[in-house]
C-alpha cells in the first residue's frame, strides 16, 4: 500500500483529509513542517499533503523546497493544500516543484481522487 | 500598475527596445523593492529600492533559495507580488511595497479571506463527507459535530470582524482568535 502523509497544524483538516483517503492508503500525520521533515528523513512516503502556513521554523513552501532539491525525496508526490489562494503562491508553489496545489476550501474526495490517480495509476479514480 | 521586467512583445521594433543601460536604469530607479531569482532558484539581485522598502540587507537574502527568501516576508506588512519570467537565465522576479500603500479595505478583505478559508475548509469537506461515504451512527454524529462547531467558529470570527469594522480598527489580523475547538483530539487519536 502507498504511503501518504498528512501535514497540518489544524487537527480538524488532517482527520478531514484522513477520512477521504483511509484505506487507500497508510497514512501518517504530522502537526507542522519540522516534525513532518524528521519523518521524511527516516521513512520517506509515496506523497504528502502539504499545508504551506504553519507554525515552526519553515513553512510548506519551504519544505517542498527541500523535499524536491533532494534526490533522496524528489520523487515524492507533493500536493499543497492552503488558504493561501492567491495566483502568485500558486505560481510560488509550482515553480518549487509541487505536483499540486488545492485552495482551501476544497474537495476532500477531489483529493483523494487526485492522489489515487497519481499513485495508484492502475485503480484509476474512486468508486 | 505591476511593473515589469525587460523588454515586452509590445515592443514592435528594435527601435523601441531598451538598452542595457536603460533597462539598469529602471531597474535601479523601480520605486518597489526588486528581487530577481535566477534559473538555479536563488535570489541574484536586488534593486536599491530593496533594502529600503524591506529594510534587509543584500548580504542577508543574496544567495538564499526562493523558498527561504520568500518566507521572510509577512504579507501584512509588505503588499508581495511574484512575476514569472523567461528572459535569460531569470526565474522570477519578486516585487515589494509597503502595504500601507494599499487600501485598508484591500488588505482586510484579503486578510478576511485567508482567516475563514481554514473553518471554511473543515465545514465543505465533513459535509461532503457525510453526504457522501457512509459512516456508522457513532461516526455521523462525531463528525456532525465538527461541522457544527466549525460553524460556530466562523460565527464568531465573522462577529469579531464586524466589531473590528464597527470600531475602525486597523488590525485585522484577528490575533488570539483560536480556530480550533477546545476539545480537538491529539495527534495521536
Amino acid at each position: 500500500m502507498k504511503r501518504l502523509l498528512i501535514v497540518d497544524d489544524q487537527p480538524n483538516i488532517r482527520q478531514m483529509i484522513r477520512l477521504a483517503l483511509q484505506g487507500r492508503f497508510e497514512l501518517q500525520e504530522a502537526a507542522d513542517a519540522d516534525e513532518a521533515y524528521a519523518i521524511l528523513l527516516a521513512t520517506p512516503p509515496d506523497g504528502i499533503v502539504l499545508d504551506v502556513m504553519m507554525p515552526g521554523s519553515i513553512n510548506g513552501f519551504q519544505l517542498c523546497e527541500r523535499i524536491k532539491c533532494d534526490a533522496r525525496m524528489a520523487a515524492i508526490h507533493v500536493v499543497l493544500v492552503t488558504a493561501c489562494g492567491q495566483v502568485s503562491n500558486q505560481e510560488l508553489g509550482r515553480s518549487l516543484g509541487a505536483d499540486a496545489y488545492f485552495v482551501k476550501p476544497f474537495s476532500p474526495l477531489a483529493l483523494a481522487r487526485h492522489l489515487t490517480q497519481a499513485l495508484i495509476p492502475a485503480t484509476g479514480a474512486l468508486a | 500598475m505591476l511593473p515589469t521586467t525587460g523588454n515586452t512583445p509590445s515592443m514592435k521594433n528594435e527601435a523601441n527596445r531598451l538598452t542595457p543601460a536603460e533597462l539598469e536604469t529602471a531597474w535601479a530607479q523601480c520605486p518597489w523593492a526588486a528581487a530577481a531569482i535566477g534559473g538555479e532558484g536563488t535570489v541574484r539581485a536586488i534593486n536599491p529600492a530593496f533594502t529600503r522598502v524591506t529594510g534587509l540587507a543584500a548580504d542577508s537574502v543574496l544567495g538564499l533559495s526562493e523558498a527561504d527568501f520568500d518566507a521572510h516576508f509577512d504579507a501584512k506588512v509588505l503588499e508581495h507580488r511574484r512575476v514569472e519570467t523567461a528572459v535569460g537565465s531569470l526565474r522570477a522576479v519578486h516585487y515589494f511595497r509597503d502595504a500601507t500603500a494599499q487600501s485598508e479595505n484591500e488588505l482586510r478583505l484579503s486578510n478576511t479571506a485567508e482567516v475563514l478559508r481554514e473553518p471554511l475548509a473543515s465545514i465543505y469537506g465533513f459535509a461532503e463527507l457525510l453526504l457522501t461515504l457512509n459512516y456508522d451512527e457513532a461516526t455521523r454524529r462525531d463528525l456532525t459535530s465538527t461541522l457544527l462547531e466549525q460553524v460556530e467558529v466562523m460565527s464568531n470570527l465573522i462577529n469579531h470582524l464586524l466589531d473590528v469594522s464597527k470600531n475602525g480598527q486597523a488590525d485585522t489580523r484577528l490575533e488570539g482568535m483560536s480556530l480550533k475547538r477546545s476539545s480537538d483530539p491529539g495527534d495521536g487519536e
